[in-house]
């Protein structure tokens, strides 16, 4: 075999290994864990409900997809299938709020109704409310 | 979104509702299962007319793999584009419930699902339970992808079933 023939198949060789261990890495990834990660916007539940109600492209626009630190009072804790928690922000208005959805949460009792919070999570959108995803506790409860 | 709040602020008729219900889908095929999970279904049942509606956000829907679920949400179904499905239909067996009597009711519901503005009409075997406080509905049923104009690229057609089965569980509160 010639010695050109025989190093560009090695070159192939490789190139394939590293495709199929690239490959295998992506295939696997994990969702990415938002407890290291930086928030792209911080803000309060109140005024990231008010972005929404009063113009929903444009606030999509800005806020889906990203990572946002929102802070507010809990107004409720409820139980998910699959040991998510759902925590659940007030605002200023009666029938929306912010709906936090945690993957898992230790110690659920220790979020109280009323108690201050941070919360660091992925908007996925609005529906009646606004959804955050992947969520970890940035702060509190206080 | 209109029609829920129409049913939302219908006035003098017991409604309940919720904003955390769960629906998951579920997908086997011999290459690979593929699950999903969404906690932030919001609902309404209105107990005197056996209506029954459902929104869920599509980038709701979480996998245990990344890459999944940018396919889910890029390829598949077009998310930013048809951010929302719904369903509404009615209990067409409302007489058999009694929501005043605690226990586990068998109902079969009709109606209209809509994904990525494609609806279809579907039937569904289901239950609702009359627990203190509230209600707690449950049902399983089968969708297909074609079905709602998912175009699966032939490549990875063997990778994602024909059958997908879709889990919903509700726990709802009077309004």
């Amino acid at each position: 075999m010639k010695k050109s023939l025989k190093i560009a198949l090695i070159v192939i060789g490789i190139m394939v290994f590293g495709g199929a261990v690239v490959g295998f890495y992506l295939y696997n990834l994990k969702p990415k864990d938002l407890g290291k990660a930086k928030p792209d916007f911080v803000l309060t539940s109140i005024e990231l409900l008010k972005f929404f109600e009063e113009n929903e492209a444009a606030a999509g626009a800005r806020y889906i997809n990203k990572i946002l630190e929102v802070s507010g009072e809990i107004s409720s804790v409820e139980r998910g299938e699959n040991n998510s928690m759902n925590i659940v922000l007030k605002t200023n208005s009666s029938s929306s709020s912010i709906i936090c959805t945690f993957p898992s949460l230790s110690d659920p009792e220790k979020y109280k109704e009323r108690s201050q919070i941070t919360i660091r999570g992925e908007c996925s959108g609005y529906l009646m409310d606004v959804l955050l995803n992947n969520c970890v506790v940035a702060e509190g409860p206080k | 979104m209109f029609l829920f709040l129409g049913l939302f602020f219908t006035v003098n008729a017991q409604k309940y509702m919720t904003k955390n219900g769960y629906i998951g889908f579920f997908s086997h095929t011999p290459a690979e299962d593929i699950k999903a999970d969404n906690n932030q279904v919001a609902s309404v049942i209105d107990a005197s007319s056996g209506e029954i509606v459902f929104q869920v956000l599509i980038k709701s829907f979480h996998f245990p793999k990344t890459l999944m679920e940018e396919h889910f949400n890029e390829n598949y179904m077009e998310s930013d584009k048809f951010p929302k499905a719904s369903f509404k239909g009615k209990i067409t067996n409302l007489a058999s419930v009694d929501f005043k009597k605690n226990g586990t009711n068998e109902v079969i519901v009709e109606g209209d699902l809509t994904i990525r503005d494609a609806t279809k009409r579907m039937t569904a075997k289901g239950t609702i339970e009359i627990v203190t406080g509230g209600l707690n509905a449950n049902t399983k049923f089968i969708i297909s992808p074609e079905d709602f104009n998912i175009k699966i690229p032939s490549v990875v057609r063997e990778n994602i079933a024909k059958a997908i089965e879709v889990t919903v569980s509700m726990k709802y509160a009077p309004i």
